[in-house]
């Protein structure tokens, strides 16, 4: 496989994280479509580094997937005392900061 | 060796300042004691540095400050001790001293001292810093600074609505001096880099622009009428600060104060810091002879006018208030008319009065102060029959009065310190009466005299002879403040034998400045016996005239004291200055036309037209539209982020990256 499947991949996934986040109302759905743009872009790192021959990417990749998580802990702590606040994580009914 | 320490003058005070007002709550009395250990160390650096210096040295020390946009420029922070500063450092740190051993006793029950000291002390560090300035801009600072110190005394009592329209009075009546002052410095400033740019004066490498020394160097080559102008701006100030005619008016309501503010700040140092800046800068007055005309009319007017309403004010702190004011108004009248004829000695004859002023009116003022401790009023009518409870209060006034009366013996030269400084500035008068063929200035002198003769020992008669008016059974004040009163009378009684060599010492002033005082010779004849015994004449005339009506009651009063009487109700009013600057000058001409008026611009013009319909509405309107862009979707927000990435891309790309 070349790289430019690996980077057409990546790609597709960064779209449809994109994509997602643009369309979606759940609080949930979005922090999911962040974690795809997320692990696109690992995926970009780690076929750079394989094909380059150098190790940096990956150990960038991994540091990246340590942050995704921790970013999903937090983004999902948020979300479950959002929810206990208002009863909902639709997005569209968390405007308060709003004109 | 002390002249090393010159700075520690200044610098101990503020350090009892900083000290006093943190720490004064847990040390006995308030933290007086820190001011005074303080004071104590400026008054002996003071005192060893005269005994170094003396007689023909001077302590010059400078420090560079900040560049000015011209070669020379710039401005110094710096000290000169002449002989001038340093007879006013000793006598500053030294009855300030007394002043604060005294206001221990006098202030024992406020429960605010340690504010009390912290300022007086500050006010005794502006004050040395005053005297002993090297330039005019750093005298300028330290005199502010000395302002503010005297408003925040004045209004101590502050919960006095009377004390604290009093302080406002004096900060607002001193400030239109100041103001002129400050426009007497940028126009000498502007003067002096014209000729420096022009090259007709040259400043010599080290000096600055605004040090007395460059100030007087330059004086040939500045244009007269300008010069003029100057020292006008000049005497503006000193008249503010020294209560001359017509902004005398808030040094009688600064009496709201306690009587050893007055007694420090309104009688001994501030009040003479005016007549210093004349004193400081007389080489350039003596280049002026409009100005010296000037100080002098007004110095003598003043000497008069105030001793007038001297006679009928019945509070005891305002009598002396206007004693000092007219006192002050002598020392304005000696450096005028004196100034004119006899040159730089002038400055030694109007130095010499106001030094002995100072220990004679502190004294006053302190054996007042002692008075209303023990009576609790102000009022003289109230007092009376104090002689026997009162020994020592009543032995030093009686000595004070025969100094500020200036009685004593002529021709054997025995007498108070009144006596002596007194007459110097009287004969000055006569001397410049005979030169000139202007009798008036010595006419306003000899009036003067007898006035303030005649009511200090009205003063004095009505407190102390006399049977008790009032039931409150007074008593001898403590001796932390009798003490003090002692070592003042010392001073007032024998200071005055010091005059030649004060005279002799205090001419060399300029001199050592390099800057050469043309003197009127000629005629350097003895004054007629007539004019040697005249102000002994009317200072023992007033007393006679005094104990007369105030002691034997030989005449009925009731005639002249009262309501009908329209010149005792013109004086008991003081001639309507008081509602002239209130209600004309303050409510009509500030509040009525020009802050009204100014309103009608502010709120109907710029804000009615311009700024509600044009300005405001205006942006209101855009941001209702533009806020409409903040929907609150987050959605909205994530895709215009992406959006902006993507044409970040496609420019990149054009760009050819």
């Amino acid at each position: 496989m070349s790289l430019y499947t690996y980077l057409l991949i990546s790609a597709i996934i960064f779209t449809i994280g994109a994509y997602g986040l643009i369309t979606q109302r759940s609080g949930i759905k979005i922090l999911m479509c962040i974690e795809l743009m997320l692990n696109s872009a690992n995926i970009n790192l780690v076929a750079f580094s394989s094909f380059n021959n150098n190790s940096t990417g990956q150990v960038f990749a991994l540091f990246s997937i340590a942050i995704a998580a921790a970013e999903a802990a937090i983004g999902f702590a948020i979300l479950v005392a959002l929810f206990r606040v208002k009863d909902t994580i639709n997005l569209d009914n968390i405007n308060i900061l709003r004109w | 060796m002390f002249s090393d320490y010159a700075a520690l003058i200044v610098l101990l005070p503020v350090l009892a300042f900083v000290l006093t007002l943190f720490l004064g709550k847990k040390l006995p009395s308030g933290g007086a004691p820190l001011p005074i250990v303080a004071i104590a160390g400026s008054f002996i650096i003071s005192l060893g540095i005269f005994l170094e210096i003396y007689p023909d040295k001077t302590v010059q020390q400078s420090w560079y400050w900040f560049a000015g946009m011209n070669q020379g420029t710039g401005m110094n922070l710096g000290i000169l001790i002449d002989p001038l500063a340093v007879v006013m450092l000793m006598m500053v740190s030294f009855v300030s001293l007394l002043i604060h051993i005294y206001a221990v006793g006098y202030m024992a029950h406020d429960p605010a001292k340690p504010r009390y000291f912290a300022e007086t002390s500050l006010f005794t560090a502006a004050m040395l810093a005053v005297v002993l300035s090297d330039n005019i801009l750093q005298f300028f600072i330290a005199w502010e600074l000395v302002g503010v110190c005297s408003y925040l005394l004045i209004g101590f009592w502050y919960h006095k609505p009377s004390a604290a329209a009093a302080a406002k009075k004096a900060f607002l009546v001193t400030r239109i001096g100041d103001v002129l002052f400050l426009a007497g410095i940028v126009v000498l400033y502007f003067n002096m880099s014209k000729v420096i740019e022009s090259g007709t004066f040259n400043l010599e490498p080290g000096n600055f622009i605004l040090q007395f020394k460059s100030m007087f160097e330059a004086i040939p080559y500045i244009d007269k009428r300008q010069l003029t102008i100057i020292t006008l701006l000049f005497f503006g100030g000193a008249v503010g600060k020294s209560g001359q005619f017509p902004l005398h008016g808030w040094l009688p309501d600064a009496m709201e104060g306690p009587t050893t503010v007055s007694a420090l700040i309104h009688a001994a140092t501030m009040v003479t810091a005016g007549v210093y800046l004349v004193a400081r800068t007389f080489p350039m007055f003596a280049a002026a002879p409009d100005s010296l005309l000037v100080v002098a009319y007004i110095g003598g007017f003043t000497a008069l006018f105030a001793a007038t309403m001297g006679l009928v004010m019945n509070d005891i702190k305002r009598v002396l208030a206007y004693s000092t004011v007219s006192q002050l108004g002598y020392m304005m009248l000696a450096l005028g008319t004196a100034g004119a004829v006899v040159g730089a000695k002038a400055v030694g004859i109007s130095m010499f009065h106001l030094i002995s002023h100072a220990f004679f009116k502190a004294l006053l003022f302190l054996c007042a102060g002692s008075v209303i401790h023990a009576v609790g009023t102000n009022d003289i009518r109230e007092m009376g029959g104090l002689f026997g409870k009162m020994k020592i209060t009543a032995t030093t006034m009686l000595i004070a009065a025969l100094a500020l009366a200036g009685i004593g013996i002529p021709f054997l030269n025995v007498g108070t310190a009144g006596f002596f400084s007194k007459d110097a500035i009287i004969e000055g008068a006569f001397e410049y009466a005979e030169v000139k063929g202007d009798f008036i200035p010595y006419i306003f002198a000899v009036l003067a005299a007898l006035l303030t003769s005649i009511y200090i020992f009205r003063l004095w008669f009505m407190a102390f002879t006399g049977s008790p008016r009032s039931e409150r059974h007074s008593h001898e004040s403590p001796g932390v403040m009798t003490r003090p009163l002692m070592i003042l009378a010392v001073f007032a009684l024998f200071f005055g034998f010091a005059q030649s060599g004060f005279y002799n010492y205090l001419e060399t002033n300029f001199e050592l400045a390099g800057v050469e005082l043309a003197a009127h010779e000629g005629e350097a004849s003895h004054p007629p016996v007539m004019i040697v015994l005249l102000p002994v004449i009317v200072g023992v005339l007033g007393f006679l005239i005094s104990y007369a009506i105030y002691h034997r009651r030989m005449l009925d009063m009731s005639k002249f004291v009262s309501s009908q009487n329209p010149v005792y109700k013109l004086l008991l009013n003081r001639y309507y200055e008081p509602k002239i600057g209130a209600d004309i000058i303050g409510v009509k001409l500030t509040h009525d036309i020009t802050a009204q008026s100014g309103e009608f611009v502010d709120r109907k013009i710029i804000d009615g037209l311009v700024i509600d319909n044009v300005i405001g509405s205006t942006t209101f309107k855009i941001g209702n539209t533009v806020r409409k862009l903040q929907t609150g979707v987050v959605q909205n927000y994530a895709s215009i982020v992406i959006l902006g990435v993507a044409l970040l891309v496609i420019l990149l790309k054009l760009g050819g990256v």
